[in-house]
């Protein structure tokens, strides 16, 4: 016979372990991604991020349907398919379209609303919290870097047109993850300071549009047409990231981008641009006056 | 026990303008309202008490523990609930509750049950997968008291809880803040400048104004301390009533209402000259005691 239980439901003390900081910010970033994904709300906020997600892997599925479908010789011979760096071409203004979105989302957002007041007064500290949302912006990201590329060499691998051997196979896969934090770091380190300055969603993405080509605009301007030094093209934000996934993959094109800046240049650069990003997002935080 | 909140000399500098100059007070268990005109520096001072901001001079312990430098361990054991209710407006109301009390430390499966009964408990169970946007005033300041008490707080603090709200929607809250504390014994600090709402539900007050602790204490004590004087009432006819007031006229500062005397002067003092005059006069004492003011009388009379 079943025994007959009491379920005695309602707010009481709560004498259970509690997970600390290290729980907060697992919280947070959880959360962020669900926001910035649009988990948990209505249907139109998860519309623009599941479109630029699928445009990443469009490129990634067309080549795989093209190695599929015509002869192996073909494809090989005529080079049909891209080289893991030249993927990255096909998809640039997809990734930073979406760092120009998630970034503003997960900061803009909290300080319109109470949310940053409420963040602040739980047990995470104002760097925590920008860590937090930094880690959620390029995880987001990364969705879009790192994906495709991994569809890429999943499918040519099973078709066999992609790395020999299980040593180039990790080899291969290691590179295309270093590329993908290259790239996703500089989108969402531009796209976090852009939201950083403002509590505007749209002022910020609109920003972060800008910045990115506008970069690449004016210093080919000043190189190719004002022959200033090569080096400037080190603050081409389209430029700069691309290049060094290149030298990641041991390739020098003829072609774009151009082989001017030694590989210690670009790397010298990226942790600038990255770094410095962190600095100001951070440092305009630990002065951010909080009114709400 | 120890104070939950201790402030010996507590100043804050915003540049050269000074929100702060010198702030004492202690604040014991059970709802303490925190007092003040807008401007006096209650929402800094409750930054304070959360850690987030330094203070320029003094010394502040939170439940024994300097909030500057261990914000986090007094944040973990602390609610808050922000004046203003811009919530995201997509979330629903059990989702940003459950995220509130996971960032306070608490597994997610505790969460999830937790933010739906302190749902409950403010009487918005059924409604506690509506989105944020979708609710009322009154229910988003319930969304919020329910998300500062979520994760069992030792201490919580509410910034204008009743803001926005119509009457009836504040009566209901002023209750449920009450009940929230005597119920399950969680303490409150509650900043208004709603000096009636503090007098319905809080044990004491701190009151802020210029930049000072105007008054602290029990209502009780706020209510005598200051300026306190003796109300008698006679019972005697308004002749006797006014030769009694004349007597003591020469002695005292006397007001008359009806068969009410109300006489400034220490109450000891007072009381055995009017009981002396009444034996004289066979007339009979009713009542006598402290004069009773209301807050609003001590913050006004103080800060005039």
């Amino acid at each position: 016979m079943t025994q007959p239980q009491i379920f005695d439901r309602g707010y009481r003390r709560f004498e259970g372990p509690r997970t600390g900081k290290s729980g907060a910010f697992k919280s947070l970033v959880i959360y962020s991604v669900r926001s910035s994904l649009g988990l948990g709300r209505a249907a139109r906020h998860k519309l623009f991020p599941a479109a630029v997600i699928v445009f990443a892997f469009v490129p990634a599925v067309v080549f795989i349907g093209v190695a599929a479908l015509l002869p192996d010789e073909l494809v090989t011979q005529e080079e049909l398919l891209p080289t893991y760096s030249e993927y990255y071409n096909f998809v640039i203004a997809d990734i930073f379209l979406f760092a120009g979105f998630v970034a503003p989302e997960l900061l803009c957002t909290d300080r319109r609303t109470s949310m940053l007041g409420v963040y602040l007064a739980s047990p995470l500290s104002r760097t925590s919290y920008v860590l937090g949302k930094a880690v959620s912006t390029l995880l987001m990201v990364l969705t879009v870097t790192l994906g495709p590329p991994l569809l890429f060499l999943i499918a040519r691998s099973l078709q066999n047109l992609g790395p020999d051997g299980f040593g180039d196979w990790i080899a291969t896969f290691g590179r295309i993850v270093l590329s993908s934090i290259i790239i996703g770091s500089v989108y969402s380190a531009i796209a976090l300071v852009a939201s950083s300055m403002t509590d505007r969603r749209a002022v910020a993405s609109a920003a972060t549009l800008l910045t990115i080509p506008g970069s690449a605009v004016i210093t080919d301007l000043l190189v190719v047409d004002a022959n200033f030094t090569p080096h400037l093209r080190l603050l081409n934000l389209l430029y700069l990231p691309r290049a060094l996934v290149f030298r990641v993959f041991g390739e020098t094109s003829e072609g774009w981008p151009r082989a001017e800046n030694p590989t210690a240049s670009l790397w010298l650069a990226w942790i600038a641009v990255v770094g410095l990003s962190a600095f100001v997002v951070w440092f305009r935080y630990q002065r951010l006056l909080v009114r709400r | 026990m120890s104070s939950l909140v201790s402030a010996r000399g507590v100043q804050k500098r915003y540049g050269s303008f000074s929100v702060l100059n010198s702030v004492d007070f202690e604040i014991e268990r059970g709802i303490t309202g925190l007092l003040g005109a807008n401007g006096t520096g209650k929402t800094t001072l409750l930054g304070m008490i959360l850690g987030l901001h330094r203070t320029d001079g003094g010394t502040l312990e939170v439940l024994g523990i300097d909030p500057w430098h261990a914000g986090h361990e007094v944040r973990a054991l602390l609610g808050y609930a922000p004046e203003h209710h811009v919530l995201p407006p997509d979330v629903k109301a059990a989702d940003f509750v459950r995220h509130v009390a996971e960032l306070h430390g608490l597994p997610r499966a505790d969460a999830t049950v937790r933010a739906s009964d302190a749902l409950w408990l403010v009487g918005l169970g059924e409604e506690r997968f509506r989105p944020m946007g979708t609710m009322s005033t009154g229910q988003r300041q319930r969304v919020k008291l329910a998300q500062a008490i979520a994760h069992d707080p030792q201490l919580v603090l509410l910034d204008e809880p009743t803001d926005g709200l119509d009457p009836l929607q504040r009566d209901n809250m002023l209750d449920l803040i009450k009940s929230v504390s005597s119920e399950y014994g969680i303490d409150i600090i509650l900043s208004s400048h709603l000096l009636d709402e503090v007098e319905r539900v809080c044990d004491s007050a701190v009151i802020i104004g210029d930049g000072q602790t105007i008054a602290s204490g029990t209502l009780d004590q706020l209510r005598t301390q200051v300026g306190g004087g003796t109300r008698v009432e006679l019972d005697a006819n308004d002749d006797q009533v006014e030769l009694i007031a004349n007597t003591l006229r020469s002695d005292y500062t006397v007001s008359v209402e009806r068969r009410w005397l109300t006489i400034g002067g220490a109450p000891d003092e007072v009381g055995s000259r009017v009981l002396e005059l009444c034996d004289q006069a066979r007339i009979g004492v009713i009542r006598y005691g402290p004069t009773r003011r209301s807050l609003e009388e001590v913050y006004l009379g103080e800060s005039a």
